[in-house]
């Protein structure tokens, strides 16, 4: 880009070549008004209010399109432009619903500024208004569109199509009846709208409003906070909307680093959970069978005597903690500190376990480090993505966001390894269909092929790997044929995928809980740090091992040591030295013994060994295999204590309920899917007498003797960079606007964007051979049908905030078990017939789905619904290494309810 | 027939291979029947015919001998079926499948050509057998069109056979794709889509542009209404474009290229793939043409038929598959066009020119042309024009000769209005301006564009405000509506002009259009909308009359816009008479009725029913369908048959005296209608005799004495008192009119003066003035003309004075004029009977001297004229043919060529503001004169005119002075007007039977010359209610 010399309105200034006129003056400190103009949209040039004289031009030209060159003579505010301007304005206010007096955008709409600001008088406009009176769209339950009040701008159809890739809203009709319609011109409801909202934040009037925020404060009464979603792991720079301690709307923050402004349904609607009647606002101690409120005093006074009784009598590993990984860095870091320094021992784990253990555990011994090794918006300068058991549209919505506009937009290859026909695979260019729990076969596969054709880097294998024969003897036995037959995927789309994927300058390597929550998950994220290696793809910018997160903060309660082996930065708890700096740090005497991992904790408790759990906003009896199990553990235990926002399934078996704030009453961090820091911040005060978790922890620790004072999450994020080298340069002032990904060891460092460049975190990648295992359980006679488990985009985990939210309940008010038509038609079931979903462990009941997406011989539960618990069902078994339990496949039968 | 063995071409050789099989093959043939199978000629029939001629070809056996060939458009689409029989080059035009018998038995057989099949002249009906010499080819240079009608567009061998391919084959073979950007840049090639872009930089640009792959893509979105070139080109001669495209690919470096084409061209469709499959089967297109190492290949994609997808930006998008809606340039489609990669998009007819260039070189190319731009333009002649089709001249052309000379004018002698060029955003070009060369520049200078090659003309009866309308119509719902300016620029534009056409124009409308339009053109985002107002700005511009017509006086001079108007030849009659109205009464046999309601506007119904030049009857309706209602007939029929002219309602004095001069139709009417609204109203006339122009120089044998002497007469009997012998100026002046308590004066002394020919001899005994020789005649003087007369003029005047000549006893009249006979102006009836009557004309000739002996006039000397540049009123000027004088033995000359108004009464030099024609200067509205109180009309304001604008005039100046005088304004009204048509009986929904309007009986000619009697005898009882009934209520929508 080199420098361009021009004049502006007789100013001499100077922009970059590849600027627009728009931008330059904005620069310069020059405004040209602009309607259809959104700086992450694609250029349209077509509402014309930033039309600008440009010497020599015959005619004006849009500023937002028109690049600048050297000499150019420009002027924004001469009076050919005036005239024609406001003619625009009036042209537009003219077929334009006025209805400013209760129009929800009042005070925040383009429009209106405009015609302000060109001193437009309502009384004399050159033409007469004529008030368009097209009907209201207000089906669907988020998204009011009054299309009276569309300019036409196109920004939500820009948003739609070229941003999300959705193409529910598009232009219809030409001339002056062209209009935006969505769908076929349905009501919105009956399309396929996703309800990201991105076009909602973009439109520039009130044609598109929240319906559930509509009459609760108009924007000069709201109160503006910048915070991170508290969904999944993409961490989503979200601004939050404040009216009267109300939560009254979400916005994406259009600095946002990860989102750029975009959010999906759950970040922008489904927060009015905050404002729940059903929030926990006081403690709650079971008497009797029945809980009563309590006072703070009674309640922590009750939880130290009883933790401190029970250590007594029992011993220290009687005890164990639940982080949450929904809570924030700080809350997990006292909550580990708690555990180990006042149980005594390293009984802490969090649902991590559940899903990217293997990712841990896996990346680990192949890298050296278990994280994301890219940053999300990497993906979109990727040649090639394979994305493998992540369905990434529903559960990541913004990173597949990327995904589509890397294919749509930038013509990168998409490849979609999946049993299930999940929206992705309309984007791909091949699909990969593999039978549940084959993924290693299927990797070794490709990796026979890349070999076979010689497209593996052997440069890079040489210089930066190691253990690459042994490997190779592996994977070549996995012909095409043979993983055929294991995976059921045609030889030839073996080959294809393998080709493209090694044919690739830069490709990337997504994945999530379809790869990890197997008995083999470990073994799975070895496989695709192979297929990383052998092709090359690590180190670099656009490739990489790309585990997606979950929740929001996995990475940041695994990054903080709410595991049972390690410290906060995976510093182990069995390495001496180690322990010791904890240990003087801290000033006690710390356990060198890795602890219990969260299904070894139920089993504990169910064999009597667990005496005393506390709990941090975690909700096993919804999230843990095999729920009976987990219900009866529980049921043996002698104290629970549950610490959440909501009287969750397992508050309801706590001896002790604590009411803790949620991420918008709190301040501290989360740690996204790619490793980054990000701030959370305090938007309303704490709901009820409900209190920060570190704080509560706090209050716990020292009834039981152990001062840990902090004056506030700073202080605690102190002591977390003093103690953790990767978090090392850390500190809260350094932390608004981007925040920073680790490693950041020290606090001139400005973060790492992708790991492993030049070498691998442990010196040399290296290769694993991994052979094929069949999973835990495999559908028989009995349990003819594999079950597989996951989420869906409007609900999130065990459904207590989502199933809160208005919208999104209303969107997806009940469970659906997703069965293949084929079956459906064995089963003579229909779309809404009850079933019964029976596997050896227990039994659920629940409508049906009929759908293509889910391969025959398989059905999918999601398991936000307690209902109809889908964990009723999975199976326990555990991957050895990572101890996760398969809850990707089990055996079940399918019962029709009359 | 024989096939073409196919080949695949891999050299020259190839391709004089197949040439030499295909001539050996056609040397067989003794004839070649082309049929014209061009869209316009399969839908008039021509498939049909073909099927004719092979069948009774086979009948015959002469299969073997003549080929019959399906053709691309010849060209003359408004006359099709057409077969042109090859190697004589005769044209048989709107043939039938019968014809074909004769076609064969006659021409081919016995080589007698078909008269009834040929052309014929309009004006003389000779027949022309001979495609090359009718005027519609004869003016035309076709150099792209070379193919198209002569091969069967089915077989790239005749095409190869034509040498099809050589083009690329030279290219291939031996030029550098930077030579062929060279030739193509110095061929002064341009973009034929309308911007005129230089084809040659635009290449160079693409070549240059550093992304792969490059795309060529034929621009076949031809959605212009009325242009069809693009659709003909294909359908005659698919294959010069695929070749082009294909020389295109080699020069910027692209190996694919795409014809984005109207999905409602169907059989260009076809022909385009079937040509496509071809050049593949042939090795012409695909992998490693002829040897080269250069791989090509076209794809063709539908448009679905959205105007603005031929914007280029548009049509990317909806190649690539999106809503074809253009984006803003830069960057332009050579350096991110087609899925974002460099791209050459060219139209189809630029494209299709690029072998031809190759082939014979640029310089052979920029030999046609102008020094700008090269080659020659297709365009689609269409709209009211005689001869409309696919036409082909070279850059530069004469607009006029392209409308004149190929299109031979207007239809039905209808007056030429305005030719619109480039499409519905395109702009009006007027009659003024029709010797405009028409190029990019020139275009662009005169408001309109190149466009597409559209041309629409446009005549008389287009109401330019309307066209306006429908253009702007179509362009908005042709937007995308993507950009504001456009989308609701437009929409506003339309509601004005809507608001025009519809009779609610407000005062303020024109400069509202005209800023929104200069806005939208200003501001809009693509070609469309930046464009789409010309129409409008353009009308505004050339035609801002008809605007304020429909604005203030909410009248359609085209009589085009219904609202402003209840028939069409109520609108039409300058003096605004309720034609419909006495129409209707007449077929209820209610003529007194009628009559009043004639006499409401017009105190000359007698004089009007045989003299008026009826303007009325050109815009009736039924002339549609057989012959217009006889109007003029009508009212002569109730003025004489209704014995006492009805009293018209008079309103007792109101004391206000007002004087008007000159007893012509507009003084007298003037003079009627104050008197009617109580004015004392003094007529002054200076000839002895009241009448003026009426009485004095329309002969007796149109209009008797009495006739018109009983109409004044009428209006004396309302009060007008009329002085003869009162010249101004002489007799009294305005002051002493006003001295006299005269308090407004309205001054209608008519344009008396005859124009002189301003040459030698003009002043010899025996050369006549064309007015003074009728006033003479009419007066009884005694006219000595002797034998031999000549007329020279092209007007009534010289009619009249050739009959009047002829009456008198002139043995040898003949009328010289320097025009063309349909360029004469008066009448065709008054034409035809001073033919019938043994006057004899001479056109394209004008006298240069008038040579005596002893003084009197002997000899005239002539010049020979031929048509020349087209001057600012539309016509061509006539000039000299060098060496091409002639001399004719005269007795006398009557000249007349016109006449100028005679303000010699003017004591005072400037008292009255005139301009440099003589005329008078009056507010339009209130027909004031600068001097306050004195107010004109008739001819002495228009010049010289005739007796119904006169008419109009006076009843529009006793209205104004009526207001001048503080009155309303209204004319008094003695009938019931709304009553009257509703109790009139008839059926809406009844369907017009064919019947032929019912004549006047004439005098036949040998008794005419006799003498001066009234010549048409006017109508019986029972032919006047036949007549009426004819008409077809227009003005029906009053009683919906």
């Amino acid at each position: 880009m080199s420098e361009v010399e021009l004049t502006i309105d007789g100013r001499r200034v100077s922009g970059r070549s590849d600027q627009t006129i728009l931008e330059a003056a904005k620069e310069n400190g020059i405004r040209i008004p602009t309607l259809c103009h959104h700086p992450r949209l694609p250029i349209t040039g077509a509402c014309r209010v930033c039309v600008v004289e440009i010497e020599g031009a015959p005619r004006l030209e849009a500023s937002c399109a028109t690049p600048i060159r050297k000499g150019m003579i420009v002027r924004t505010d001469s009076e050919r432009v005036r005239r024609a301007r406001r003619m625009v304005v009036e042209l537009l206010l003219t077929r334009h619903k006025i209805h400013c007096l209760t129009c929800e955008s009042n005070g925040n709409c383009d429009l209106q500024d405009l015609a302000y600001e060109m001193e437009i008088d309502m009384d004399s406009l050159s033409f007469e208004i004529e008030e368009p009176d097209d009907p209201v769209d207000s089906s669907s339950p988020a998204i009011i569109r009054d299309p009276s009040k569309c300019i036409l701008c196109g920004r939500c159809v820009a948003a739609c199509q070229d941003e999300r890739v959705e193409h529910i809203l598009g232009f219809v009709e030409r001339g002056s009846d062209v209009r935006v319609a969505s769908g076929m011109s349905q009501p919105l409801f009956d399309t396929d709208c996703t309800y990201c909202g991105e076009c909602l934040q973009v439109c520039p009037t009130g044609a598109l409003i929240e319906k559930q925020s509509r009459f609760m404060g108009r924007w000069w009464e709201l109160e503006r906070v910048e915070t991170t979603c508290p969904y999944c792991g993409v961490g989503c720079a979200v601004e939050l909307y404040v009216k009267d301690g109300r939560i009254v709307k979400v916005r994406g923050a259009e600095g946002g680093v990860e989102n750029m402004g975009s959010l999906c349904v759950k970040g922008r609607f489904g927060y009015d959970w905050v404002n729940s009647p059903d929030r926990l606002t006081t403690p709650l101690i079971k008497r009797e069978g029945k809980f009563e409120p309590a006072t703070w005093e009674e309640a922590l006074d009750l939880v130290a005597s009883k933790f401190q009784k029970l250590k007594k009598v029992y011993g220290s590993s009687a005890l164990a903690g639940l982080a949450s990984a929904k809570c924030t860095n700080e809350d997990n870091y006292v909550f580990q500190k708690f555990v180990r320094v006042c149980f005594g021992n390293n009984n802490v784990d969090h649902c991590a376990r559940l899903c990217h253990a293997p990712t841990v555990a896996g990346l680990s011994k192949a890298f050296g480090s278990g994280a994301m090794t890219n940053s999300i918006r990497e993906l979109l300068g990727a040649d090639v993505i394979f994305v493998t058991g992540s369905n990434t549209t529903e559960n990541h919505p913004v990173i597949a966001m990327y995904i589509k506009q890397a294919v749509a937009e930038r013509g990168a290859r998409l490849i979609v390894a999946d049993p299930r026909k999940i929206d992705l695979v309309d984007y791909a260019t091949v699909w990969l269909r593999q039978r549940g729990g084959t993924d290693v076969a299927l990797l070794n596969g490709l990796m026979n092929v890349i070999i076979g054709e010689g497209m593996h880097d052997e440069e890079f294998i040489r210089s930066r790997c190691e253990n690459f024969e042994e490997f190779r003897r592996t994977v070549e036995r996995y012909t095409p044929d043979l993983v055929e037959e294991i995976t059921g995927v045609p030889a030839d789309k073996i080959r294809e995928a393998a080709i493209l994927f090694g044919g690739a300058e830069k490709a990337s390597i997504v994945f999530s809980m379809g790869i990890t929550q197997h008995i083999t998950g470990t073994d799975n994220v070895l496989s695709t740090a192979n297929l990383a290696m052998l092709t090359g793809n690590v180190g670099r910018e656009s490739t990489g091992v790309n585990p997606l997160r979950g929740q929001n903060n996995v990475q940041g309660a695994c990054d903080l040591g709410a595991l049972p082996n390690v410290y906060s930065g995976y510093q182990p708890v069995d390495d001496e030295a180690t322990r010791i700096k904890f240990e003087e740090a801290w000033g006690v005497p710390l356990s060198g013994e890795p602890g219990l991992t969260v299904v070894e904790m139920t089993n504990a408790a169910y064999n009597d060994d667990l005496k005393g759990l506390y709990v941090m906003g975690e909700n096993p009896l919804m999230s843990d295999p095999d729920l009976n199990h987990v219900r009866e553990a529980l049921d043996k235990l002698e104290f629970l204590v549950v610490q959440d926002i909501f009287l969750s399934e397992t508050a309801q078996m706590a001896d002790v309920v604590l009411p803790a704030a949620s991420f918008a009453e709190k301040d501290g961090t989360f740690t996204n899917t790619a490793r980054r820091i990000q701030r959370v911040r305090e938007a309303i005060e704490p709901i009820g007498e409900s209190r920060p978790d570190w704080e509560i922890i706090c209050g716990i620790a020292e009834r039981m003797g152990y001062r840990m004072v902090y004056g506030s999450p700073g202080d605690v994020m102190e002591e977390i960079a003093s103690l953790t080298p990767i978090y090392g340069g850390i500190h809260y002032n350094r932390l608004d606007g981007e925040g920073l990904q680790w490693p950041c060891p020290d606090r001139d460092h400005q973060g790492t964007k992708f790991l492993h460049e030049g070498r691998f975190a442990r010196r040399r990648g290296r290769f694993h051979a991994v052979e094929y295992k069949p999973p835990a359980e495999n559908p028989d006679e009995d349990y003819p049908l594999l079950l597989t488990t996951g989420r869906q985009l409007q609900h999130f985990h065990s459904g207590t905030m989502t199933r809160r939210s208005g919208v999104l309940d209303t969107l997806v008010p009940e469970c659906l078990v997703e069965i293949n038509p084929v079956d459906a038609s064995r089963l003579r079931v229909q779309d809404g017939d009850r079933v019964r979903v029976v596997s050896r462990r227990g039994e659920i009941i629940s409508n049906v789905k009929v759908t293509g997406r889910t391969p025959e011989g398989s059905v999918f539960i999601p398991f936000h619904f307690s209902e109809a618990a889908a964990n009723v069902l999975t199976n326990a078994a555990l991957d050895p290494l990572s101890k996760i339990p398969e809850l990707k496949v089990c055996a079940v039968r399918l019962e029709k309810e009359c | 027939m024989r096939e073409v063995s196919e080949v695949i071409i891999r050299s020259e050789s190839d391709l004089d291979a197949v040439r030499a099989e295909v001539e050996a093959a056609d040397s067989g043939y003794r004839y070649k029947l082309l049929v014209c199978l061009g869209a316009g000629c399969i839908s008039s029939g021509s498939e049909a015919v073909r099927d004719a001629l092979l069948e009774e070809l086979g009948r015959r056996n002469l299969s073997e001998e003549i080929r019959v060939v399906g053709t691309g458009c010849i060209g003359c689409c408004g006359s099709g079926p057409v077969v042109l029989v090859q190697p004589d080059g005769v044209l048989y035009q709107g043939l039938k499948p019968e014809d074909a018998i004769d076609i064969i038995d006659g021409h081919i057989l016995n080589g007698v050509f078909i008269e009834r099949l040929l052309y014929k002249k309009p004006d003389d009906g000779d027949v022309v057998p001979l495609m090359k010499d009718i005027p519609f080819f004869k003016y035309q240079t076709k150099n792209l069109l070379r193919f198209c009608g002569q091969i069967d567009p089915t077989r790239i061998e005749e095409y190869i056979a034509l040498d099809g391919y050589r083009a690329l084959s030279k290219v291939l073979g031996s030029m550098t794709p930077e030579d062929v950007i060279e030739e193509i840049k110095s061929s002064k090639l341009r973009g034929r889509g309308g911007a005129g872009f230089p084809t040659g930089l635009k290449w160079s640009f693409t070549r240059t542009a550093k992304a792969e792959p490059k795309y060529v893509v034929a621009n076949a979105d031809e959605g212009d209404p009325g242009a069809f070139m693009d659709r003909c080109l294909l359908e005659g001669d698919p294959y010069s474009l695929i070749e082009g495209m294909a020389i295109a690919g080699y020069a910027i470096g692209a190996h694919k290229g795409y014809i984005y084409i109207r999905a409602e061209y169907p059989l260009a469709v076809n022909r385009l793939r079937q040509a496509i499959e071809q050049a593949k089967d042939w090795g012409l297109l695909g992998n490693d043409i002829m040897g080269s190492g250069f791989s090509f290949d076209i794809e063709m994609r539908m448009g679905a038929g959205a105007f603005v997808c031929g914007e280029e930006t548009a049509l990317l998008a909806s190649i690539e598959g999106k809503r074809g809606v253009p984006r803003p340039r830069p960057p332009f489609p050579a350096e991110k066009g087609v899925w974002g990669k460099p791209t050459a998009l060219n139209n189809v007819e630029t494209l299709a020119n690029v072998p031809m260039i190759i082939r014979e070189g640029a310089e052979w190319f920029s030999g046609f042309g102008t020094g700008k731009s090269g080659g020659t333009k297709m365009y689609s002649l269409a709209g009211d024009v005689k001869n409309t089709g696919l036409i082909e001249v070279p850059i530069g052309t004469e607009m006029g000769r392209i409308i004149y000379n190929i299109g031979r004018g207007c239809r039905e002698k209808k007056d030429f209005k305005a030719v619109q060029s480039g499409g519905p955003s395109g702009g009006c070009i007027p009659k003024e301006h029709l010797s405009v060369r028409v190029d990019y520049e020139t275009l662009d200078e005169l408001g309109a564009i190149m466009g597409s090659g559209g041309l629409v003309v446009m005549d008389e009866d287009t109401c330019m405000v309307d066209i306006a309308r429908y253009f702007l119509e179509f362009c908005l719902s042709e937007s995308c509506g993507k950009c504001t300016p456009c989308r609701e620029g437009f929409l506003r534009m339309l509601e004005i002009l809507e608001r025009i056409t519809t009779g609610e124009g407000k005062e303020g409308d024109i400069e509202r259009l005209e800023e929104l339009a200069h806005i939208i053109v200003d501001t809009a985002l693509c070609g469309l909308g930046r464009t789409g107002p010309n129409p409008v700005l353009s009308t505004i511009r050339y035609f801002r009359d008809e605007y304020e017509a429909h604005i203030k006086y909410k009248k359609c001079p085209a009589g085009v816009c219904e609202a402003l108007f209840d028939s069409p030849c109520q609108n039409a009659c300058p003096a605004g008479l309720d034609t419909h109205g006495y129409v209707a009464l007449i077929s209820e046999g209610r003529f007194g009725e009628a009559l009043s309601l004639i006499r409401e506007r017009n105190p000359f119904p007698s004089v009007c029913g045989r003299i008026c030049t009826h303007p009325c009857e050109f815009k009736c309706r039924r002339g549609e369908t057989d012959d217009p209602v006889a109007l003029r007939l009508l009212k002569r029929f109730v003025s004489e048959y209704v014995s006492a002219a009805p009293r018209s309602y008079q309103r007792s004095s109101n004391g206000v005296r007002v004087a008007v001069v000159g007893s012509g139709p507009s003084g007298l009417t003037a003079a009627y209608h104050l008197a009617m609204m109580g004015y004392e109203t003094t007529v002054f006339e200076a000839l002895p005799v009241a009448g003026g122009m009426m009485a004095v120089c329309i002969p007796d044998y149109r209009l008797p004495k009495d006739v018109l002497n009983a109409e004044i007469e009428a209006i004396h009997e309302l009060g007008v008192e009329i002085k003869t012998n009162q010249r101004l100026g002489e007799d009294f002046t305005f002051d002493s009119l006003f001295g006299q308590g005269f308090k407004a004066v309205y001054l209608a002394v008519g344009a008396q003066r005859s124009r002189a020919l301003g040459i030698q001899g003009e002043d010899l005994e025996g050369v006549y003035k064309g007015l003074r020789f009728l006033m003479d005649v009419n007066l009884g003087e005694k006219i000595e003309l002797g034998e031999k007369v000549v007329v020279i003029g092209g007007g009534s005047t010289a009619i009249d004075s050739a009959k009047s000549a002829i009456r008198l006893g002139a043995s040898e009249v003949t009328v010289y004029y320097r025009r063309e006979r349909e360029d004469m102006t008066a009448t065709d009836e008054e034409i035809t009977e001073a033919e019938n009557e043994g006057v004899r004309f001479r056109f394209m000739v004008v006298p240069t001297k008038i040579l005596g002996e002893g003084g009197k006039a002997a000899q005239m000397l002539c010049a020979q004229l031929r048509p020349g540049e087209f001057d600012s009123s539309g016509r061509r000027r006539p000039v000299p043919v060098e060496g091409q004088e002639f001399t004719v033995d005269i007795d006398s000359v009557i000249v007349a060529v016109g006449q100028t108004t005679d303000l010699s009464f003017f004591t005072n030099e400037g008292e009255v503001s005139t301009t440099k024609f003589g005329t008078i200067i009056v507010d339009e509205d209130t027909m004031e004169t600068s001097k306050t109180g004195v107010f004109a009309g008739g001819d002495v304001i228009r010049g010289p005119a005739t007796v119904v604008e006169a008419i109009a005039d006076g009843i529009k100046a006793a209205s104004a002075i009526d207001k001048f005088l503080g009155g309303s304004g209204k004319l008094v009204e003695v009938t019931r007007k709304k009553a009257r048509i509703d109790e009139i009986p008839f059926d809406l929904e009844a369907e017009i039977v064919e019947q032929r309007r019912v004549e006047a009986p004439l005098l036949p000619p040998e008794e005419r010359v006799l003498g001066f009697r009234e010549v048409e005898q006017g109508y019986t009882l029972n032919d006047v209610i036949e007549e009426a009934k004819r008409c077809l209520h227009c003005d029906r929508k009053l009683m919906e």
